[in-house]
Formats: C-alpha cells, sequence, structure tokens
C-alpha cells in the first residue's frame, strides 16, 4: 500500500510539474519517462528473467516506426498507434524470444545485437517504407474527441508530456503487478536456476517468451510516444547506443529491484543536461559508470541498499 | 512386486564417445524405494537426469505408470507427479525458503496467470492456500523458523531439507533422490534414513534413491539395481546384492569393501 502511495505521490508532482517549468525541461522530463519505460521493461526480461538484450533500440524503434507509417498510410490517430505499437514490437520480442529458448549468456548477447543492426539496417536503407536517413514526418496528434465533442487539442508540448505521463503510470503498473505475479516469480526462477525450474514443473519456454514480449511491447510504447512528441522519426534515435544506455541505467540502478532501474534511468538521462559542455561525453560517462558499478556492486545501488538493508 | 510406477526399459545414452548408460533397465514399483548404487562415474546421476527429462536416451523407454513418457520434456515429467533432488543442491538462490517451495506449487495452480496478475481474489486466495502448504511442510521438516529466510542463509543440512520438502510440495508419486546423504553428518543420516521412510509410509511416495553411503542403501531400499560403466550387473534385494562377487569385483580398488562393510 505504501509504494502505491509514493507512486501517486511522484506522479502527482509530475502532473503540475510543467506549471513550474519551462519547456526545455518539460522536453527533458518527458525523455526521462521514455528512458523510465525503457529501463522498466529492460528489467522485466533480463533483471527478472535473467536474460540479456542489447536491442532495446530496436523494439523502441519499431514502436516509432510503426506509429509513423501507420500515420503516413492509415492516417490514424495515435490511440491505435499505442496498441499497435506494443502489438507491433511485442510480437518481434517473441521473435527474439525464440533464439533465447536455446542460448544463454554471451550468446543470447550477441544475437540480440545483431536483430538490433538488422532493424537499424532495415529502418535506415529502406528508403521507400522508411524513408531512410531522413526518417519520416509526423503531423499533429490531433484532436481528441468524445461522441463528436472535442475534449482538447493535441499539439501543445504539456498534451504529450501528460499523455507520456499517463502511459509511464500504467506501464509501470502493468509491470508492478507483472513482477509481483505468479509469472514475475516464474521468471526469477528461470534467471536463477533454469534447470531447476522445469524440474520443478514450470514451463521455462513460455516464461521466457512471455518476459521478452512484455520487454518489446513495453518498448513499443515508449516508440510509439517518442515519434509522436518530436513530430517525427528518424533512424538515429534508435541505434544500440539507446541499447547501451538502457542497460547502463538498469544495471546502475540495479537488476531485478524494480525501483532500481527507474532511479538509474532519472539519473542517467539528466546526467548529461548537467555536464552543459561536457555532455557530448555522455557515452563515455554511462561507459565508466557501468564498469565501476559491474565490478564494485554487480547488483547496482538500489540492490546494494537492499542487502545492507536486510543484513 | 505391485504394479510399476516406473519402468525404464533398455536405456542408452552417449555423451560422443562415452556410454554413460548402456541398455539399462530397473523398475519401481508402487510403494517401493529402490536404490541405485554403483561406483563413481558408473552412469547414476545420468540415469536421474534420464528419468526426470533433463536428458533424452538415445535409446529405450520411460513407462511412468503405465504411459510413454520418453519424449516429454521435464516439466511435464513433473507435472504427472515425479520430483528430484540433484546431487549437487539446487535451490533459487535469491529466493526465501517459502518461495521455493511455493515454486514446486505453481503446476498444480488453477487460477489463470491473468487472474494472478490482476490480483484476482482466486489467484490470491490459492497462493495463501498454497503458503500455508508450504508452511506446514516445513514445520513437517523442522524449518517453521526459516520460512522467510533467503535458502543461502541455511547451512548444507538445511538446504538438503528445503530441497526434499520442495519435492514434497509438488505432491509427486515418485520421488527421485539423487544421494542426499552427500555432505550429511552420520546423526543427520539417522534422520534422513528416518524422514525418508516417512515419505513413503505416510504419503506413499515411490522412490528411487541413488546413495553411496552403504548404511542408507540397506536400511531403506526394498530393492537395489547395480551399475558399473553404465551396464547394469546385478540387481535384488541389498543384503544379497552387497555380497554378490560381481558386485565387488565392479568396486575392487575404489573403496567399495571398505563402505560396504561400514
Ligand atoms: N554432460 C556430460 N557430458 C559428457 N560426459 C558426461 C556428462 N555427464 C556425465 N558424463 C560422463 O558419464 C559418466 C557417468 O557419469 P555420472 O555422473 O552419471 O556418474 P555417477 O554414477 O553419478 O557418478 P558419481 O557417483 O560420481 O555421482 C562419467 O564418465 C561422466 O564423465
Ligand atoms: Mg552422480
Amino acid at each position: 500500500m505504501r509504494v502505491y502511495l509514493i507512486a501517486l505521490l511522484a506522479f502527482a508532482g509530475l502532473a503540475v510539474a510543467p506549471f513550474g517549468i519551462g519547456g526545455y525541461e518539460t522536453n527533458v522530463l518527458m525523455m526521462v519517462l521514455f528512458f523510465v519505460i525503457l529501463a522498466v521493461g529492460l528489467d522485466l526480461v533480463t533483471g527478472y528473467c535473467g536474460q540479456f538484450s542489447f536491442a532495446t533500440g530496436a523494439f523502441y524503434g519499431i514502436g516509432a516506426y510503426t506509429a509513423a507509417i501507420m500515420t503516413r498510410d492509415f492516417n490514424t490517430t495515435i490511440w491505435v498507434h499505442l496498441p499497435a505499437g506494443a502489438i507491433v514490437a511485442g510480437l518481434f520480442g517473441l521473435l527474439l524470444g525464440i533464439p533465447a529458448l536455446r542460448l544463454k549468456g554471451h550468446f543470447l548477447a550477441i544475437v540480440t545485437i545483431a536483430f538490433q543492426t538488422i532493424v537499424y539496417l532495415v529502418i535506415s536503407q529502406w528508403t521507400s517504407f522508411t524513408g531512410g536517413q531522413v526518417g519520416l514526418p509526423m503531423p499533429n496528434a490531433g484532436p481528441v474527441t468524445v461522441f463528436g465533442v472535442t475534449l482538447f487539442e493535441f499539439g501543445s508540448l504539456r498534451s504529450y508530456y501528460w499523455l507520456t505521463l499517463a502511459m509511464t503510470a500504467l506501464t509501470l503498473l502493468i509491470s508492478w503487478r507483472l513482477v509481483n505475479s505468479r509469472l514475475g516469480r516464474e521468471w526469477v526462477a528461470i534467471r536463477d536456476d533454469e534447470t531447476l525450474a522445469s524440474a520443478v514443473g514450470l514451463d521455462t519456454t513460455r516464461g521466457k517468451l512471455t518476459a521478452f514480449v512484455a520487454y518489446a511491447a513495453l518498448a513499443g510504447v515508449a516508440g510509439v510516444l517518442t515519434a509522436h512528441s518530436l513530430r517525427g522519426v528518424t533512424p538515429d534515435d534508435y541505434t544500440i547506443w539507446i541499447s547501451a544506455t538502457v542497460v547502463a541505467m538498469m544495471v546502475v540502478g540495479g537488476r531485478g529491484t524494480f525501483i532500481g532501474p527507474i532511479l538509474g534511468a532519472v539519473f542517467l538521462a539528466i546526467l548529461p543536461e548537467l555536464l552543459g559542455k561536457f555532455a557530448e561525453y555522455k557515452m563515455l560517462i554511462y561507459g565508466v559508470l557501468l564498469v565501476l558499478v559491474v565490478t564494485l556492486m554487480p547488483e547496482g545501488v538500489v540492490g546494494r541498499l537492499r542487502a545492507r538493508a536486510a543484513r | 512386486m505391485t504394479a510399476p510406477i516406473l519402468e525404464a526399459r533398455g536405456i542408452t545414452k552417449r555423451f560422443g564417445g562415452v556410454v554413460a548408460v548402456n541398455d539399462a533397465s530397473l523398475t519401481v514399483g508402487k510403494g517401493q524405494i529402490v536404490g541405485l548404487i554403483g561406483p563413481n562415474g558408473s552412469g547414476k546421476s545420468t540415469m536421474v537426469n534420464l528419468v526426470s527429462g533433463e536428458l533424452m536416451p538415445n535409446e529405450g523407454t520411460f513407462l511412468f505408470n503405465g504411459t510413454d513418457i520418453t519424449s516429454l520434456p521435464s516439466h511435464r515429467r513433473a507435472r504427472l507427479g515425479m520430483a528430484r533432488s540433484f546431487q549437487l543442491l539446487r535451490l533459487f538462490h535469491s529466493l526465501s525458503v517459502e518461495d521455493n517451495l511455493l515454486l514446486a506449487n505453481h503446476m498444480r495452480m488453477k487460477a489463470s496467470i491473468a487472474a494472478s496478475i490482476f490480483g484476482r481474489s482466486s489467484a490470491r486466495e490459492e497462493e495463501q492456500r498454497a503458503r500455508a502448504r508450504a508452511r506446514e511442510l516445513l514445520a513437517w521438516f523442522d524449518l517453521q523458523d526459516f520460512a522467510d529466510r533467503p535458502v543461502s542463509a541455511l547451512s548444507i543440512g538445511q538446504q538438503r531439507m528445503v530441497e526434499i520438502a520442495r519435492g514434497m510440495m509438488s505432491e509427486p508419486s515418485l520421488f527421485v533422490l539423487d544421494e542426499p546423504a552427500a555432505g550429511l553428518s552420520p546423526p543427520n543420516v539417522d534422520k534422513l534414513i528416518q524422514l525418508v521412510r516417512r515419505l513413503r509410509d505416510e504419503f506413499g511416495v515411490s522412490i528411487l534413491l541413488v546413495e553411496h553411503v552403504m548404511r542408507v542403501v540397506r536400511d531403506l531400499c526394498d530393492h537395489v539395481v547395480v551399475l558399473d560403466s553404465g551396464v547394469k550387473i546385478a540387481e535384488g534385494a541389498p543384503d544379497a546384492v552387497v555380497k554378490d562377487p560381481v558386485v565387488i569385483e565392479a568396486y575392487i580398488g575404489t573403496g567399495w569393501k571398505r563402505r560396504a562393510q561400514g
């Protein structure tokens, strides 16, 4: 119950934030929220289920391009794109989950890097379908109407921010329910000892595939939101650098701790803003942080704090 | 003999050039405790892994309660009522003792995964019942005080007991134990003997027992099968088998005589 209360307060604070800060800061907050969704999603498959993935950027891009291409070809709205992006990315997640049934550790990581690379090549080279290097523009999401009555117009930064905030709340709630369900406990069992998991009757195939689908679908939702709020897609927003950044966020915060990757995402996404002219070195800083955390406290900051508290 | 719960017929398993199990057959009757013994590297653990479905045989057939289970993966066999322990202890090390038991009961749960995700009362109540049962079992194993502890906080002897409690949590009809006495002190070995017998007598579980400690085999087993280099070289009543010259021959140089007599 306390968890829900703290979360409620945090979201209430974030909801009124745009009234107190400028457009630039609102943009930064919105980007932080995208990364929160991505990091929590990655935590499901890696932190809880123990399956490595460097393909977050790919699923993020699949969600974004689903929105952009559907807008161009079918003139659909964001309300259609949100479920569509989740489903399309989720299906690709299922596809990437299949090698995970046989491969472990480094070998699986290599396959996910290959997948990330293929998706990047497709979105940057298949110009007739994806717009190639230039990407695709997107119009405003348009008015939100109920029975022909316009509730509000999409277009202002704030409206995208609030939608992103609402979707963040929803995805966090779903993820929280997942990891605290029977399925989440099975993911942890698979992470701890896959042989034992099947020996006690757990269907590890189902466990791994559901984790991949949940992870990919969340990244897809983040992609749809990003495409709409940036008013378009370009391939360079969905590279392996995004994947690496999200891995760093999850690991620094603490794998499989739920709150850890959220804090990791907030910290690492805001960090470049604080670095001023050194912001161009952010990947270097992420890299150094990652190496430090992995060697000094592989369980991450929150993982370490929890272990301390348990003692 | 009673109707068999497990029949292994002509099982062969090769690892590259090594024939770990060679055309071996064995039968466990309902309510029996059957011992599987043999020198180091004779293929006992390989046989256990074949029975539980972790490994697939190159040749041979497994029947469980009369049905052919040869091609079923291990989680399907577990669902049919087969539990096992591991020679090198296996537990979910990041979870509490109670959650370790709970996971062995997941396959028996009737509420859907969706009901569990949405926190429906049917799923919550079912989980509460399973937790209550886990606590009961832990009390039976004298582990009730450790329910909320991480398994890593327990001694090896206690972890072995958690492994057996976990097996019982899945309500098995056949329990395959791979050297449960390994690493236990002599008084704990006595407790283990009592306990395994009670599993059979009070819960009606049939048991396939791989064991090195001869005292355990002699005290518990109704029937013993002996493997040597993957081949079944003898079987019969425990006292007869340990006196069999073929069996003694197989063990010479591996300390068998000392063990058999000790
Ligand atoms: N996965 C594997 N790959 C290759 N060879 C294996 C494998 N598992 C077992 N073996 C070989 O098969 C043979 C039988 O091994 P197994 O572990 O079944 O013996 P065991 O009777 O359980 O021995 P112990 O008493 O030491 O536990 C050994 O020669 C072993 O080296
Ligand atoms: Mg063995």
